[in-house]
């Protein structure tokens, strides 16, 4: 039997953070928007981290299935990556010329991403898609964004709704939304907004907060590039919650289509912040003309990061290694389910699964089996997708199996009450 | 920005529509109707149409305006909304000789539920008088989502995102309304739902009323545990957005 965490510094130190920032821990980190569900079985801040741990304020390990919301591929302080960013860091790294490591990184980005022809380098997933977005727009001169709904590319207000604190009407007068796997009504869209179509954008499949991840449709990616290449628009897939975790050239190339434009972060430089934007040629002398920069995105130490993490990824096979541990770790889990007698849904690639308890529709009883996990030092969460890293052993599988099996038994115990 | 219209579907359902709760939860409230049977329709030109009714000490406030001993006719939202500021003094086209219901008990109801809802803080001090308050304003705030959800173009926005299914807000355990969702289409509930698909529960009526009064966030009221949230939590977060727009309209 695993202990019981106990949080008290965690809860020391949230109720020092509210004093100071804007409701404590802002963002998807936070235990609202991260859905924290009770709030008291949840840690809220780290203190360390390896390999496919993670530590709390009060000591309490976890197996971390978050891995920082993605970034965290290779394992926690991986000693390749970390390495080539200490020499780096030893030579140079925010300076008034760049260095060519970004060269390197963008010549290895083409020769790895398959429908990459060049490379841009920004920090966050947010400034790609929206990079994206505004070539998309110069090079077709057209306004309007097609989304599926339920999709997440960012906090820019064009990627946020009407009805997000901050965002204006003209903020979002431009989007289109569609259903997932709909192709007859994005035909429709196509055809009411004839010519006026710059883009579509989606992650390269339905993997949304608050519902069971969906893949594309067979034939589906087909025939919205084809739809694309006949409209004029421009296909982009937004990989950043998704990139490498399917496959090395890119979720596109996993899904048998090209993109015209590829947007990369979280998991690009096992940690460190750097995100890319690649594309079609056609596309390179539009992005050319672009005003678009930002203080730190030549760093050199995060190119150097994000060279020693693909070359590891290609020597691992990575996206294979990650499925396959994402898989043992699924059946692990419906088999510990259906012991108990509940309908746990594991949807999406294994790599990147997401997590259901179908047994209740207002997720109550979900989110009791999910504290009763991290309690026990499984950290996931409720309603996000859960992430999958090369450290993860078969013994921590194994452990994740074990807990899941303790928090059903509490949840019965519970409902036996 | 506002809309009249919302404007006047938030103080006709949500505002007057707490005239009842008012008369459960202040016994001087009741005197002042205690023998009263008499009901009073409002009609608003390309608004909403409403009749409260008064008999032994309740209140009810149901849709339309049929049956209504005093029918108050307003030319547009704007004026009506007007009655509500203290602007605009409505003449009845009928019922004119009940006039004294209007400008006696009435007038005294619709001043003591302004003193409830915009309180001074010396009325606050007392804890009565801030319970009262506090459960009024819950109710008001229910009435006006339901109304924004259904009306306000962003709001119907925030309600198309919506499942079906009823949200609980709640204080404590002593007291909650809910908001039942049928097709995005939104109804206050000014009771406890038995059943509810998410709920969003106040740990006191300290921290409603600082929520209710913009003193503290309810995101980082969630964090530090004062505010609890659970079940379909992306019902919550429709809520929320819509619950923004109530601070807008009733401001």
């Amino acid at each position: 039997m695993h202990k019981i965490n106990d949080y008290t510094k965690s809860r020391e130190a949230f109720a020092r953070a509210v004093k100071v920032i804007p409701s404590g821990i802002y963002g998807h980190q936070g235990p609202a928007e991260g859905c924290y569900v009770p709030v008291e079985a949840f840690p809220l801040f780290s203190s360390r981290a390896q390999g496919s741990y993670l530590w709390d304020l009060d000591g309490n390990r976890f197996i971390d299935y978050m891995c920082a919301y993605g970034p965290n591929i290779l394992g926690y302080h991986d000693p390749d990556v970390d390495e080539a960013a200490a020499q780096q860091r030893a030579i140079s790294d925010c300076t008034t010329l760049p260095n060519t490591k970004m060269i390197d990184f963008a010549d290895l980005l083409v020769d790895t991403v398959a429908s990459a022809d060049w490379a841009f380098f920004a920090k966050n997933g947010n400034d790609v898609t929206t990079l994206a977005v505004m070539t998309a727009r110069a090079y077709t001169h057209r306004k309007k964004i097609v989304f599926f709904k339920g999709y997440y590319h960012g906090v820019a207000p064009w990627t946020q709704k009407i009805d997000y604190a901050g965002v204006i009407e003209e903020d979002v007068a431009h989007n289109i939304y569609v259903e997932w796997n709909n192709f007859e009504q994005l035909q429709e869209v196509f055809e009411t907004y004839k010519g006026e179509i710059a883009a579509v954008i989606s992650q390269p499949y339905m993997h949304g907060n608050f519902a069971d991840n969906v893949l594309p449709a067979y034939g589906f990616w087909q025939r919205v590039r084809n739809l694309c290449t006949e409209q004029g628009a421009v296909l982009i897939v937004d990989d950043v919650r998704a990139g490498f975790r399917l496959d090395l050239a890119g979720s596109d190339h996993y899904f048998g289509f090209e993109a015209d434009l590829i947007c990369f972060c979280k998991a690009l430089a096992n940690g460190y912040n750097v995100s890319a934007l690649c594309g079609k040629d056609f596309l390179k002398n539009t992005v050319s003309s672009m005003s678009y920069t930002g203080s730190y995105w030549l760093s050199a130490v995060p190119f150097a990061a994000g060279i020693a993490c693909i070359e590891k990824m290609k020597r691992l096979n990575l996206p294979k290694l990650l499925i396959e541990k994402g898989t043992l770790l699924k059946r692990g889990l419906e088999e510990v389910a259906q012991k108990h007698g509940y309908d746990l849904r594991v949807t999406g690639v294994p790599s990147l699964f997401y997590l259901r308890l179908a047994d209740d529709p207002s997720l109550r009883l979900h989110q009791a089996w999910i504290a009763e996990c991290v309690k026990r030092g499984v950290f996931f969460t409720n309603h996000h997708n859960h992430f999958i890293n090369a450290a993860l052993t078969e013994e921590d599988i194994r452990e994740t199996v074990e807990i899941a099996d303790e928090a059903f038994a509490a949840l019965g115990d519970r409902m036996e009450d | 920005m506002k809309d009249e219209r919302v404007l006047a579907q938030c103080n006709l359902f949500g505002i007057l529509g707490a005239i009842p709760m008012l008369l459960e939860l202040d016994p001087a409230a009741r005197r002042l109707v205690k023998k009263k049977k008499i009901s009073i329709g409002f009609a608003v030109k390309d608004g909403p149409r409403a009749t409260l009714a008064f008999e032994n000490g309740n209140a009810e406030l149901t849709e339309g305006v049929e049956k209504c001993s005093i029918k108050l006719p307003f030319a547009s939202c704007q004026k009506f909304n007007g009655m509500i500021d203290g602007t605009v003094t409505p003449i009845p086209t009928v019922g004119i000789w009940h006039a004294g219901f209007l400008l006696g008990p009435f007038k005294k109801l619709t001043d003591l539920l302004t003193k409830y809802l915009r309180p001074s803080p010396e009325d606050l001090a007392d804890p009565v008088f801030f319970e009262r308050s506090t459960t009024l304003m819950l109710h008001v705030i229910a009435g006006a989502i339901a109304e924004i959800g259904n009306h306000d173009k962003i709001g119907r926005f925030s309600a198309s995102n919506i499942v079906n299914g009823t949200v609980k807000i709640g204080i404590g355990e002593e007291l909650a309304v809910g908001i039942r969702v049928k097709e995005h289409q939104l109804t206050a509930l000014h009771y406890a739902p038995e059943e509810s698909l998410s709920e969003m529960i106040f740990d006191s009526f300290e921290t409603a009323r600082d929520l209710f009064d913009g003193k503290i966030n309810a995101i980082a009221a969630v964090g530090l545990g004062n505010v609890r949230i659970a079940g379909m939590i992306s019902q919550v977060d429709n809520i929320n957005r819509i619950l923004d727009r109530v601070a807008l309209y009733l401001q």
